[in-house]
């Protein structure tokens, strides 16, 4: 599979491009270069099993201009090009599956320019969210965009995945904040898109080089849209009886043209987990540390994330604390997870007894005087369609520990067991039937609770998340890939979007026809046309492959 | 028997049944499909004849080919005129895409919903036109962008394939290929229909009139105003000029401006965005003036009243930082041309906003030569023309049509 490559030659001429210390093909970083976060691949790494593709070279360019000297060395050589952000990607989408060169994008990360007047700023593609996010912040600006990656992704994953942050709501996902892309394609060319925005007649080359995650082009620099930092922001916990109330009580403060920051509504399953860790507990002595507005210092991050402490892990580790009870974790954990459909049922039982209803988080930030209106509007139109207001606590308690999930995952693969998020997401109409189509699909095979959060106007998206166990590695994979297979193909048959903020990458190639249909088409002529070599990031987003020899 | 083995008029009568085919002169027709499907079929059995496409919208008339040996099927939307689904839950439309934005607003609008506070001007276009062209203005300070509302299209592609994009508010699965089609004027494939968001009709709608002491206070004025998240539905800055002209001889003192606005939404959010406005109007040192001015303003842009003659000559895009120096370098270029000229700026977007320059010459409207020294000096001063093309990407929008269209049949000459 892998094309055959004269490693010396290439050696040779990459080091003409970006020197000795900016290149390697030590094993060391090949391997770490020969994966993202995809949690399949972890699995894989947790058995020892090391014979996954790796890249032939990892360069770290400084300058467009070495970016072009290397895709042009590519076609010469025919063999792929990878780009490479934060490895955050958890869809395996930066996987060299047909090895190649794998162009790490971290060294080119300047925030070079704010141009107040215009709400717009130029950024590398390289740069660290976090950093990104405080040099902005020190400006007196925002971009509005959390993931929950923040520390460890850059602008330029971002833009190649089409990510959502965790505002949306209020600032739309990072494809909504773009006026513009310098971008590297498959020829080599340097073109840049949208320069003055819609003014000019043509396609919008923008919209469709985000998203392509690296098959149509190499995304070296952006200019977004930011917006001034928020002057004052709000929380309030709500409780609703059920998911449908909750659904229905979004859309009306969407409907109604209210914009809150963030909207998250959890399933009961959710909520009960999450109720299990320190945040009702009275025991929790964390600091609640609320408003009206974080220092301009330290933007609108947390410090860092808090170091790990035993008593509160974030979810996953509720999930095992969940099921361990006064047992060893890996036993426990087996023992639930093993019978997930079992537990699932069982939760459908303790949810009827328990009645503990649906946990929601509404948020809302911006400019002073507006922001209170809105947010008095907000909770009052909550309030008419049957939510408790549950006061600010629960509210600044999320905003406290946001990121603290995504770090917490490797001990989890550790103990045997693996779990993994899917994003989906419909219109209002749909949203019902895609939460229990999914929910069913998925909990044949594993543990699976939800949540609502990134609501719009016109739809909503759900986050599912699954956790299972499995005695061997083979078994863990045949059991993810049987997931997959049966929640993604169940969103498609209700009309949802296989992916609302991951990506596509490897993991949901196989669906993107079903998702797409005949349009793939466009996609594909849009292929032909910016990487007409097929040499970037080839294999990837259900694309037929073509390359040059074959 | 194949496609071919059929003269093409009889061919697309076969697709469209004879009464809505017209043959404009030796194989040019026009033909006027009243579905999806029968626009797959014509686009088909063109393709057969290696025949061009042309979409052919609201307004659109058959143009002169310079091609003229190569036959030539100018398609009319005016029979694709039908809502497909309204969905009230989700607030969303399929709409065909002959119908215009106007005629799309008189169905929704006694459900209480609307397409939103766009320019009705922009509305008057067939939705086809409206998403097909990309040009500035199509947008609102309060909705943002028209193409933005497009959620999903369907449309036929070269060899008579029909696509149709899914919908979902939003989604992370490679590129937005509705909006490959979006601005593509027909180059890539025909739209037949499209999936639009709509918006509940506003509780309250405020408006209101401030005269500023000069063009570059009632700029800055605004975004002063929406830097603190106001979100109008309509500005429009006047200059002395301008405001004279529309409203009846009004007596601005000398550079002053006319800043007109409406705000809307729930009833405390639209007060509170009037409220944001009036003080950032007074930090520029400016005042209110009389409201009558701003309903007239309204009446005349979203109720059909006549807004005085002519049209405007001449429209500019700038960005924020830029409209105070094309708004200079325009009317200076007009002065040296001894011309008289008036100005008002609106469609303000998170992009920047429109100018529309009027030039007089003594007679009814200035000489072309004025006209192309005044766009000249607006391009200068880092303005864009309304209707400019991006052609730095030509190379590549080539090669997209060379995969997707090999024999070049759909609306070839444009955007070429």
């Amino acid at each position: 599979m892998i094309a055959h490559v004269d490693v010396e030659r290439l050696q040779r001429d990459l080091e003409a491009i970006v020197g000795p210390r900016r290149l390697s093909m030590r094993a060391v970083d090949l391997d770490t270069y020969a994966r993202d976060m995809w949690p399949r691949l972890l699995l894989r790494y947790r058995e020892g099993e090391l014979d996954v593709p790796r890249p032939h070279a990892v360069v770290w360019p400084e300058h467009v201009r070495e970016i072009v000297a290397v895709v042009k060395l590519a076609r010469e050589h025919d063999i792929p090009i990878v780009p490479y952000g934060g490895g955050s990607g958890v869809c395996g989408g930066a996987v060299p599956i047909f090895g190649g060169i794998t162009i790490d994008m971290k060294r080119m990360q300047q925030l070079r320019s704010v141009h107040s007047d215009e709400l717009i700023c130029d950024v590398d593609a390289g740069l660290n969210g976090e950093r990104f996010e405080r040099e902005l912040a020190r400006r007196g600006y925002t971009f509005g965009h959390f993931p929950s990656s923040i520390y460890c992704s850059t602008v330029g994953g971002w833009l190649a995945t089409r990510a959502a942050g965790q505002l949306s709501t209020k600032y739309g996902k990072v494809e909504d904040r773009v006026a513009g892309l310098t971008v590297v394609t498959g020829k080599g060319d340097v073109i840049e898109t949208d320069g003055p925005n819609r003014a000019l007649r043509g396609p919008s080359w923008t919209q469709l080089l985000l998203g392509s995650e690296g098959t149509l082009g190499i995304i070296t620099s952006a200019r977004v849209r930011v917006s001034p930092a928020p002057q004052l922001r709000v929380f309030r916990g709500f409780e609703v009886d059920d998911v449908a109330t909750g659904v229905e009580a979004i859309r009306r403060v969407l409907q109604k043209g209210l914009r809150p920051s963030v909207v998250r509504l959890y399933d009961e399953l959710d909520t009960l987990i999450n109720s299990f860790g320190s945040k009702d507990d009275p025991d929790d002595e964390t600091p609640i540390v609320r408003g009206p507005v974080p220092a301009i210092s330290s933007g609108a991050l947390p410090a860092w994330p808090d170091p790990p402490r035993p008593q509160d892990d974030g979810v996953i580790d509720r999930i095992i604390a969940f099921a361990k009870g006064r047992t060893s974790r890996k036993v426990a954990m087996n023992a639930a997870l093993g019978k997930s459909s079992a537990v699932n049922k069982l939760f459908g039982v303790v949810e009827k007894v328990a009645r503990r209803g649906c946990r929601m988080i509404i948020g809302l930030e911006g400019s002073r005087i507006r922001t209170e209106i809105e947010a008095a509007l907000t909770f009052h139109e909550l309030e008419t369609a049957g939510a408790r207001d549950k006061g600010e606590d629960p509210g600044w308690a999320w905003l406290a520990h946001r990121y603290h999930v995504s770090y917490r995952m490797s001990p989890v693969f550790r103990d045997g067991a693996f779990v993994d998020t899917m994003e989906v997401a419909s219109s209002w109409d749909r949203l019902a039937d895609l939460y229990k189509s999914v929910r069913e699909a998925i909990g044949q095979h594993a543990l699976v609770m939800a949540h609502f959060s990134h609501a719009y106007a016109d739809g909503c998206s759900i986050y599912f998340t699954f956790a299972s166990t499995a005695p061997d590695a083979e078994g863990a994979e045949r059991i993810y890939d049987a997931i997959w297979r049966d929640g993604l193909e169940a969103t498609t048959r209700v009309g949802g979007t296989i992916s609302h903020h991951h990506g596509v990458g490897l993991l949901k190639a196989p669906y993107m026809v079903g998702e797409h249909r005949e349009a793939m088409a466009i996609f594909e002529a849009a292929k032909a046309s910016l990487d007409p070599d097929g040499i970037l990031n080839p294999g990837k987003m259900g694309l037929q492959h073509r390359r040059r020899s074959t | 028997v194949s496609d071919t083995d059929f003269s093409l008029g009889r061919a697309l009568m076969l697709a469209v049944g004879y009464e809505n085919v017209e043959e404009l002169d030796v194989n040019n027709y026009r033909v006027v499909p009243g579905s999806s499907a029968e626009v797959a079929d014509v686009i088909g059995r063109a393709s057969a004849h290696k025949a061009a496409v042309h979409p052919l919208g609201a307004g659109g008339r058959p143009q002169r080919s310079a091609d003229a040996a190569r036959p030539r099927v100018f398609i009319s939307t005016k029979r694709l005129d039908q809502v497909l689904q309204l969905d009230e839950m989700s607030l969303l439309v399929h709409a065909q895409v002959g119908l215009t934005g106007l005629e799309l607003e008189r169905i929704l609008s006694p459900r209480g919903l609307t397409l939103g506070d766009y320019p009705p001007v922009v509305l008057t276009s067939s939705l086809g036109g409206i998403i097909a062209v990309r040009t500035p203005g199509k947008s609102s300070a309060r909705h943002g962008f028209f193409e933005d509302a497009v959620v999903g299209v369907s449309a036929v592609l070269a060899d008579g394939r029909s696509v149709h994009t899914r919908v979902a508010p939003r989604r992370s699965t490679g590129p937005d290929l509705a909006r490959a089609l979006c601005g593509s004027e027909g180059t890539i494939g025909f739209i037949t229909s499209a999936v639009l968001r709509i918006h509940k009709k506003p509780e309250s709608r405020l408006v209101a009139a401030y005269v500023l002491p000069s063009i570059d206070a009632a700029i800055s004025a605004v975004y002063l105003a929406l830097r603190e998240e106001a979100a109008p539905s309509g500005l429009r800055i006047y200059d002395t000029a301008e405001a004279a002209m529309h409203f009846d001889g009004l007596a601005l003192p000398a550079n002053h401006a006319l800043l007109c606005t409406a705000t809307a939404g729930p009833t405390d959010l639209c007060a509170c965005d009037r409220d944001l406005i009036t003080s950032a109007v007074i930090a520029e040192g400016g005042t209110t003036t009389d409201t009558s001015l701003a309903d007239l303003w309204w009446r005349r842009t979203h109720a059909g009243e006549p807004s005085p003659g002519p049209s405007p000559s001449l429209q500019v895009m700038a960005t924020p930082s830029k409209l105070r120096a094309v708004y200079r370098a325009v009317i200076e270029e007009a002065k040296t041309n001894k011309c008289t000229v008036r100005a008002h700026v609106s469609r303000f977007d998170a992009d920047g906003a429109v100018l529309f320059f009027t030039l007089l010459d003594g007679n009814e409207t200035a000489s072309a030569t004025i006209v192309a020294a005044c766009e000249r000096a607006a391009g200068t001063a880092g303005g864009w023309l309304h209707g400019a093309r991006a052609t730095k990407l030509d190379a590549y929008l080539r090669a997209l049509r060379d995969a997707i269209d090999p024999d070049h049949i759909m609306n070839p000459g444009t955007l070429a």
